[in-house]
């Protein structure tokens, strides 16, 4: 039995050569067909780099955060009596990482809860009461009470959440998509619903 | 016949006697022990003498043994001087034991977590038996090192050792270099006080500027959506693991090919294209044993002895308030070595200067010997070569300078002064009011006015100060702000600063000076320090800031035709005034070094 598969085997092996000269003689210059040994390490090669691959992707997403719904969670609901006035400095709400502020655009009394972090590189802006607008205190970038980028090196406009806003004969208006101001019309405010797992980056400096 | 059951060194004693075997046993435990030295040898290698036997006892450590073997047996006698490499390659493989050592005692002592590391870190400085000069170590170590290698660097280049056959050894220094860079990022976060939190949110930050896979990038690096207890356990494992490992890892390799191809000699000292590193000439082999291991014996003696004396009395290590990610503290900046990165950021977008910008400078040096192919090492023949760097240490150091929190960033003047008395510890200066001494902070309300005054008109000042708020309502509105700011006066009235207590005079007179500083924009302007306490052990300070409201446009001052400042008045014409205040509180113990 055995000498029979040896016998069998040299004949492969033997076959393998004869392929591998008569595709040699082929072509002067090429590299040679592999012959079945090669070619299986081949084959078990890339089934190596397939499953470290795999390791890798499976690591990468063991080591991706675990969210309880963004950071702060979901949606705050704030009382109108905490907003301040139209046009005023906007008021801090730290526990939501955002502000409350009622920016005067055109001569409307808008609302937008503005995202506390710089979009350049994640530090805190302060409100500047003397010169009425934020400023980051990391690399000066400034922005107006509606989040419009003035100057610095940040990318775009301050970033908000979408809102909700309850009025008190029953409409309800919410944030659309660029994240716009909400226009208060003088309408009396019931409540406001600040999602903070929907975050509304601006198109740019706008 | 055997003294025991088997044989033993008894056997030798019945045989030679008690002395002679004893001093045969001593012999051979040295020679296994130094892996072919015996006793003589070793007396013979430090009484300078010759070795007395074939083949040289001092090569079979290099040969047979494990410490010795990636050492050299010999070097070359040009090599062994300060000069030409100033010994930083040996510096920096110093300084990466000494972090080593030195972190791994001060793991005894930390958990990395966001609830327990601050207490960790004032635990350490204040109860631990050589707890501060073990940190304070481990920090002037990671300056140092940053430093020391980056000189490495800038000398292997001057040297052209980078060339030909040494390219991929400058390429696993490069490596190093970027490994020592973020072992000192990942360090920086862990006392986890706002300093460090600050420093490195907005250095994590830069690597959600990458391309594609940026917020992902950033994502894994924090743990979270903001830097907190995951962050701080993935930095900790890297700074304690991973980067540890290709430290070790890659300085081997370093190492292994530095020894390989010899240490290249001085320029001057061949000819040019020729590496005769590895054939050194009989005279002028300097062997390791005894000569260059005692050596260095004595430098790593020196320089511990410079480390320690600095640490105990030059350098502390700072610690500032704890970790707040509420509150973005203005002159938040990168430790000097990046500052460079923090100057370039302000130039613009953070993905071109964040990420692209560094990963490009450091393809470049990567690339420099792939790139220079030029035979000689000597520096007249390499004059583009040393302007290219002389241009790239100019642009450095104005990075640098520009990454400076003083550059650029500007605020309101009286934020700026309100910070300029009260801020924490940074680059070894402190807001004014904190190094005062507790028992110099007299409770009491102090005016800025009393310093406006000539000479022995003080106490009229602060009379005609107080009237003057009671007679505006400004003396209302003032208890009403500082209610708005939980501090609660049944009684304001003005006094004049205790004459024992100087420390605090020269602050308020320094406060005085930087209100009227800024008389524009602080139009009559006054400030007003009040200080109370509440606690045995704690004293509040509370600074407030009152000035002439002015018209602004764009955060700076409109002025009239005459270049005066233009008032803002209210509706019955009467000058409106702003008020802007801080406060802070010292505790009895804090100790502020000015």
């Amino acid at each position: 039995m055995a000498s029979a598969s040896a016998a069998q085997s040299k004949a492969t092996v033997a076959k393998g050569e004869q392929a591998a000269q008569t595709a040699e003689a082929a072509e002067t210059t090429a590299v040679s067909l592999p012959s079945r040994r090669e070619f299986l390490y081949y084959i078990w090669g890339a089934s190596f780099a397939l499953i470290a691959g795999e390791i890798t992707a499976g690591v990468l997403w063991f080591a991706f955060p675990r969210f309880a719904e963004g950071e702060f969670g979901g949606t705050f609901t704030i009382d109108p009596t905490e907003l301040p006035e139209a046009g005023g400095a906007p008021v801090s709400k730290p526990e939501g990482r955002f502000w409350l502020s009622r920016p005067v655009l055109d001569g409307q009394d808008t609302f937008v809860a503005l995202y506390a972090v710089c979009t350049h590189l994640g530090c805190l802006p302060k409100w500047v009461d003397v010169n009425n607008r934020f400023e980051c205190p990391c690399h000066g970038s400034k922005f107006q009470s509606s989040g419009l980028y003035i100057e610095g090196p940040a990318p775009r406009s301050m970033d908000r959440f979408r809102t909700t806003i309850t009025f008190s004969d029953g409409t309800t208006v919410t944030s659309n998509d660029s994240g716009d101001p909400i226009p208060l019309e003088g309408r009396t405010i019931v409540s406001i619903q600040v999602d903070t797992g929907s975050r509304i980056r601006r198109a740019g400096k706008v | 016949m055997s003294v025991l059951p088997f044989p033993s060194f008894l056997d030798d004693v019945k045989e030679k006697g008690l002395r002679k075997a004893l001093f045969e046993g001593a012999d051979e435990v040295m020679e296994r022990l130094t892996a072919g030295m015996n006793i003589q040898d070793v007396r013979e290698a430090l009484r300078g003498e010759n070795p007395s036997r074939r083949p040289n006892p001092r090569l079979t450590p290099h040969a047979d043994g494990f410490w010795l073997h990636m050492r050299p047996s010999y070097f070359n006698v040009e090599m062994t001087g300060i000069y030409p490499t100033f010994r930083l390659g040996w510096l920096s493989t110093y300084f990466v034991f000494f972090e080593t050592i030195t972190g791994f005692i001060l793991m005894f002592w930390y958990t990395p977590s966001p609830e327990i590391a601050y207490g960790d870190m004032l635990r350490m400085l204040n109860n631990v038996p050589f707890g501060q000069f073990v940190r304070d170590l481990h920090r002037l170590g990671a300056e140092a090192m940053v430093l020391i290698v980056f000189l490495h660097m800038l000398r292997t280049f001057y040297t052209g050792s980078y060339k030909k056959p040494r390219q991929f050894t400058w390429f696993t220094g490069v490596i190093l270099l970027i490994v020592t860079g973020f072992l000192s990022f990942t360090g920086y976060l862990l006392p986890w006080d706002q300093l460090a939190l600050w420093a490195v949110t907005i250095g994590a930050s830069m690597a959600e500027a990458t391309p594609l896979i940026g917020e992902q990038v950033n994502l894994i690096v924090r743990g979270g959506p903001e830097m907190g207890a995951a962050g701080l356990l993935r930095f900790y494992m890297a700074h304690v693991l991973l980067l540890p490992i290709l430290l070790f890892v890659f300085t081997g390799v370093h190492y292994y090919k530095v020894i390989i191809h010899g240490h290249s000699l001085p320029p001057q000292s061949e000819n040019i294209g020729e590496d005769t590193a590895k054939r050194v000439p009989l005279d002028k082999r300097v062997y390791f044993i005894p000569d260059v291991l005692t050596s260095e014996v004595m430098w790593f003696a020196v320089t511990t002895f410079i480390l320690v004396m600095l640490c105990v009395w030059f350098y502390h290590a700072p610690l500032e308030s704890h970790a707040d990610p509420q509150v973005t503290p203005l002159g938040t900046t990168a430790p000097w070595y990046f500052l460079w990165i923090q100057g370039a950021l302000k130039l613009g977008d953070k993905t071109f200067w964040g990420v692209i910008f560094p990963t490009i400078l450091l393809g470049f040096l990567m690339i420099v010997p792939y790139i220079d192919l030029t035979p000689s090492r000597r520096f007249a023949d390499r004059r583009f070569a040393l302007s290219v760097s002389f241009v790239m240490l100019a642009m450095t150091v104005v990075t640098s300078y520009m990454g400076l929190p003083e550059f650029g960033v500007a605020t309101a003047p009286d934020q700026e002064i309100l910070n300029e008395l009260t801020f924490e510890p940074a680059h070894n200066h402190v807001g004014l009011l904190r190094p005062v001494p507790f028992d110099q902070l007299v409770v009491g309300a102090y005016t800025t006015r009393e310093f406006a005054a000539e000479e022995g008109d003080a106490a009229a000042a602060i009379n005609a100060f107080g009237a003057e708020l009671e007679e505006t309502g400004q003396l209302r509105e003032l208890t009403d702000h500082l209610t708005a700011a939980h501090l609660t006066l049944p009684a304001l009235s003005f006094s004049s600063v205790p004459a024992d207590a100087p420390r605090l005079r020269h602050v308020m007179e320094e406060f005085h000076r930087m209100i009227e500083a800024e008389n524009i924009e602080l139009l009559n302007g006054w400030g007003v320090v009040i200080i109370t306490q509440n606690q045995q052990d704690l004293k509040r300070i509370d600074i407030i800031i009152n000035w002439q409201d002015i018209v602004l446009e764009d955060g700076r001052p409109v002025l009239d035709s005459n270049g005066q400042p233009i008032p803002v008045v209210d509706d019955n014409g009467r000058p409106v005034r702003r008020t802007s205040s801080k406060h802070i509180f010292i505790n009895e113990n804090s100790a502020y070094f000015d």
